[in-house]
């Protein structure tokens, strides 16, 4: 690029001039045909054209001004008439040529070839074609420029409009401009330096190097104005949407997205699997993918050409109120944008009046005309203005252009409500939470959801539900959302997209769900408000059809391997959002308590008696003779077959669905199926909200993980090198090992990944690798958890080598809670005496596991440097200890009960940056850690001494690398 | 007692090119095991008797690992030599012979997912 920028410097400086020229020639052609047509209104096309004398001696003004129409009309209506915006467009589809991967922007090189004033002349013979060319805009073929040319039927009802017949009179001048600039786009190329580049890249240059930022009254700074490359850097890396669907070879793909769940980004940008489903969108559309920037703008213009038509049809109107920005141009935004971006001198050469783009205020002004074009130009126009631009979104709230917006949601013309639903859908989108405020206010999300409901037009529909999902990103609107939208979502949307079929037919097989951009904008904006706390989880528990449908989906996606997507992802993280608290939450819960709530240590233990006196479950007589003894598994089977699920009178439905055993086997295929890390994550984390909890059927849940094969799994998920996955499945573990066979499974085959995430948590494999903190402590829990009460999996965890990677742990862990959960675990470990004697062999002492307790749990910040001594350390009796709260701070099960274990979605709480102190509650009750204030365990310390030292004090090798 | 079952397990040939880092060749995993070790702490083994030599570690991205073998991973033979009844450091030997730049181990392993399987089916 950067050489480009230098080579076609040249090349470029002549394009500008060229384009300036033709800016000018336009600009005259467009006010004279304006006071010819205010004048002459009812002879408007055959005289004015004719003789208006703007293309009466010179076929090249003529040519100039079809083109603009061309390029400008598709862009807002308004713009046809009152704001030549030429080279806005042209510097838009500059940016598209960025993108490598986009052969696109075709169209705009074009464009800016089109500066070249020779060519045009010489192609005077076309006449014909002119008028093909621009019904051909109005096929939604994409940005791809040339196939836009070749003619579909006209979109719009306007298509037919004065313009066809102004191209018609105007004869072949202007035609064989445009046919030439599409169709030889590739002749511009031996003009520039390097041909390889061509016109789009003299383009792009012009927009990197040559235009600043637009620093006009609109623009409140350098770079908030700019519409152009660094808005759609900023905004796209964030979406996980703009790369390829990829499996694991992208992770970052799947990372969270810095403005939480709320996936504006979408609305805006690409779709991941939608590249040509997103053509029908205009204005937006255009801004949607960056592959497709420019092409996208270029697009939108040619859309506005069906409206453009429509408004040459209501000139009268629309000449009055434009005319005030057919003055000379002055001040306004597009005219300072003009001044910067071209050379002094040739723009000083300039004395004739010239268009202007209208300023933000007038913009507004027109979202009252009363003509309706008028209305559905100027919000096309302003949805392009707020594309990606923060500073005008806050002009246009400041304004009050968002009551106005909102108004037209309730419009008579359907084109009016599109447009005022495109704008507010870019209004919508951004970290500023003002405008989302701002449109509630306003009764937005009531008239949004009228819209949806009232509307059949699929791409209103798209709009809609892509600014309620934007909406549902920020806290105070979720609950405002489900009280207005929750119904309608659900059963417009969510249950006619997902093939569930309240009554199925029994002949036919079931309906496969439809991954549509409509679905899964709703189920984005569902996934958002399902977060919003227990009334939230409540409502849409209990709305009808939401559940099944969700599922319906899920299965669905499973039975035809196709459970990568977005959608998938949406439905997965609202069924875990659901799962959460069930236990608690769902009406008649009572009933299936099993045990007293209370300190989870007892209750586990009497839930585990009770379960050992009905079917030899657990205990650790059991498990030892489980393991050789086969006849006694055989009999376990049996003995959990007559425990197996409660016999129901009628099918699961509704909500109940959320915890039927039935929904394991569902998880574990998307857990076995998926690539996506989300959906990965979403999947254990509902298995680990389900297996919380101590009723009925959190005892079915984590028996039926066993029995349909889920532990290998998930223990198998522990290797993921993403870590939210790791971090939920470890969680996910831990819950399940409530369920003595399962611990003991666990126990026997998840330690040695167990401990390898640990040793990764100090050595990362590879860079990029690290563990987050709360991923290490949901690790270090787990293994506390299954080390617990089974001396099996105590030794399990000396094999796997986990003491030296625990005594590292604790000593150089900059975490406190990191140290102080793995010095937990060293104290449990210490606590099996029959373990005493294989842990000194290995040369350890008991210090270390005495020492790590001591140094977490004493508020001395700074451990002497010889902390390891016996001396220093006072030993504390692990059942003693036990019976402290010390213990519970990092075994949140004896705190906080089993519901410790259940999470939320968490990034769905944290929209944008904002972690809203009021959800502190529900998220992930693990943390629990007082002494977490303390200081880190002496940071200095020397990592490798100690492990140095361990490995010194091996008197046998156990283990011998080779 | 040996309850679960492993004859079943086809035994794999893997072969590992030594990689040379200094002075010394090595294969990038660890081996726990042998007649002279405690077979009841051996995590990987399903009968507890077993005084086999298994691989307990394999370095990321190290030869070994490259080669395909996997933690777990029953070593039965190396260049022809039985593993399964040798000491612990016999097979260490064995592996780390430096007129030897390639080993192949004949190998038995059992898929995580089967061996649970089995462990609760039985």
């Amino acid at each position: 690029m950067e050489d480009c920028n230098v080579h076609s410097a040249a090349s470029i400086l002549a394009s500008v001039k060229e384009q300036e020229a033709r800016f000018e020639r336009l600009t005259r052609a467009l006010e004279q045909e304006r006071r010819h047509v205010a004048l002459q209104l009812e002879r408007a096309q055959q005289p004015g054209m004719v003789s208006g004398g703007v293309g009466g001696g010179q076929p090249l003004p003529m040519a100039w001004q079809q083109l603009v129409l061309q390029e400008q009309s598709p862009g807002s209506q308004a713009s046809l008439a009152t704001m030549p915006e030429a080279p806005d467009v042209l510097e838009e589809t500059v940016t598209v040529e960025e993108d490598p991967g986009t052969p696109t922007s075709h169209v705009s090189v074009v464009t800016s070839e089109d500066g070249t004033t020779r060519r045009t002349e010489t192609k005077v013979t076309k006449t014909v074609k002119t008028v093909t060319t621009r019904t051909v805009r109005q096929v939604p073929l994409g940005p791809d420029g040339l196939p836009l040319l070749d003619g579909g039927p006209p979109l719009g009802p306007f298509a037919d409009g004065a313009l066809d017949r102004h191209f018609l009179l105007r004869g072949g001048g202007p035609v064989a401009t445009l046919s030439r600039a599409y169709l030889t786009s590739g002749g511009s190329f031996p003009e520039g330096p390097e041909p390889r580049d061509g016109p789009s890249y003299g383009s792009l240059s012009r927009g990197l190097g040559m235009r600043p930022p637009r620093a006009g009254p609109l623009g409140p700074g350098p770079g908030d104005g700019c519409f152009t490359l660094p808005g759609h850097r900023e905004a796209f890396p964030v979406g996980p949407e703009s790369g390829p669907p990829g499996g694991r070879s992208l992770p970052e793909r799947f990372q969270a997205e810095p403005y939480g769940l709320e996936d504006d980004t979408r609305s805006l940008a690409a779709d991941d699997e939608g590249g040509p489903e997103l053509e029908p969108d205009y204005g937006t559309a255009t801004r949607r993918r960056p592959e497709c920037g420019r092409g996208l703008h270029t697009r939108a213009y040619e859309d506005a050409a069906d409206d453009g038509s429509e408004l040459l049809g209501e000139r009268p109107a629309f000449s009055a109120v434009t005319a005030p920005l057919a003055q000379p141009e002055r001040g306004s935004l597009g005219s300072l944008d003009r001044l910067v971006r071209r050379s002094p001198s040739v723009d000083s050469a300039r004395k004739e009046p010239r268009w202007r783009d209208p300023e933000l205020p007038e913009v507004l002004a027109m979202l009252r005309h009363p003509v309706d074009p008028v209305k559905a130009n100027a919000a096309a126009y302003l949805q392009h203005l707020c594309f990606e631009n923060e500073g005008i979104k806050r002009r246009v709230r400041q304004l009050r252009g968002l009551p106005l917006l909102v108004a037209l949601l309730d419009h008579p013309r359907a084109e009016v409500r599109r447009r005022a639903c495109g704008a507010l859908r870019n209004l919508s989108y951004g970290r500023d939470t003002d405008n989302k405020a701002a449109i509630r206010d306003c009764g937005g999300v009531p008239a949004l959801v009228r819209l949806l409901r009232a509307a059949r037009d699929n791409e209103v529909r798209e709009l809609v539900t892509g600014t309620l999902w934007n909406l549902s990103s920020y806290e105070p609107l979720k609950m405002a959302i489900i009280d207005h939208g929750l119904q309608t979502l659900t059963h417009e949307v969510i249950v006619p997209h997902s093939g569930w079929e309240r009554e199925p037919n029994e002949d036919s097989k079931p309906r496969d769900a439809e991954w549509t951009t409509v679905f899964k904008n709703t189920s984005g904006c569902l996934r958002n408000v399902s977060s919003d706390g227990a009334e939230a989880r409540r409502r849409l528990r209990e709305c009808e059809g939401l559940v099944d449908a969700l599922l319906h989906a899920l299965q669905s996606a499973v039975g035809r391997k196709d459970t990568d997507n977005k959608s998938v992802e949406n439905c997965v993280c609202i069924m875990r959002n659901l799962s959460y608290h069930v236990h608690k939450e769902v009406p008649g819960a009572d009933r299936y308590q099993e045990a007293e709530p209370g300190p989870l240590g007892s209750a586990v233990g009497s839930q585990r008696r009770r379960r050992d006196d009905a079917s030899c479950f657990g205990g650790k007589k059991a498990k030892e003779e489980w393991f050789h003894q086969g006849k006694k598994d055989g009999e376990m089977d049996r003995n959990f077959d007559t425990l197996d699920l409660p016999k129901r009178t009628e099918a699961a439905k509704g909500f109940e669905l959320l915890y039927q055993p039935e929904v394991v086997r569902l998880y574990l295929s998307l857990l076995t199926e998926s690539r996506n890390f989300n959906t990965l994550e979403a999947a254990a984390g509902a298995l680990q909200n389900l297996s919380a909890g101590n009723w009925m059927w959190a005892t079915y849940i984590r028996a039926t993980v066993r029995k349909e094969r889920g532990l290998p799994v998930l223990v198998e998920l522990l290797q993921s090198e993403t870590d939210k996955v790791v971090r939920a499945v470890a969680i996910a573990l831990r819950n399940l090992s409530l369920d003595r066979r399962n611990k003991d499974l666990i126990g026997s085959y998840a330690m040695a990944e167990l401990v390898r995430n640990l040793r990764n948590a100090q050595s990362p494999p590879r860079p990029g690798a690290h563990l987050e903190e709360d991923t290490v402590v949901a690790v270090l829990n787990t293994i506390h958890e299954i080390v617990s009460d089974s001396l099996d999996n105590a030794r399990s965890l000396l094999q796997a080598r986990g003491v030296p990677a625990l005594v590292a742990l604790v000593a150089s862990s900059q975490s406190v809670r990191e140290a102080k959960a793995a010095s937990h675990v060293l104290q449990t470990v210490w606590s099996y005496k029959e373990l005493r004697g294989t842990l000194q062999k290995d040369g350890w002492t008991k210090a270390r596991f005495q020492l790590a307790a001591t140094t977490t749990k004493g508020p001395k910040g700074a451990p002497s440097p010889g902390g390891f001594d016996d001396s220093t350390l006072p030993l504390v009796d692990k059942s003693l200890e036990g019976e402290k709260t010390g213990s519970r701070d990092v075994i949140p099960m004896d705190a906080l009960g089993p519901d410790g274990y259940s999470t939320v979605d968490r990034r769905e709480r944290r929209p944008r940056g904002t972690c809203s102190a009021g959800e502190a509650s529900e998220k992930e009750p693990l943390k629990l850690d007082p002494s977490r204030k303390a200081p880190p365990p002496g940071p200095s310390r020397p990592t490798v001494r100690l492990v140095d030292a361990v490995g010194d004090a091996k008197p046998q090798p156990v283990d011998s690398w080779v | 007692p040996t309850p679960l079952p492993g004859q079943d397990v086809a035994p794999q040939r893997v072969e590992i090119h030594k990689l040379r880092q200094g002075e010394n060749l090595i294969l990038g995993f660890s081996i726990g095991g042998g007649i002279d070790q405690d077979p009841s702490q051996n995590p990987f083994s399903e009968d507890k008797t077993d005084k086999g030599i298994y691989v307990t570690r394999v370095s990321e991205g190290g030869p070994a690992e490259i080669a395909g073998l996997q933690i777990g991973d029953k070593i039965m033979q190396v260049n022809g030599w039985d593993m399964t009844m040798v000491t612990h450091d016999q097979a260490r030997k064995r592996l780390t012979k430096r007129s030897e730049e390639v080993v192949r181990l004949l190998v038995t392993r059992q898929s995580l997912q089967k061996a649970v399987q089995q462990s609760m089916l039985s």
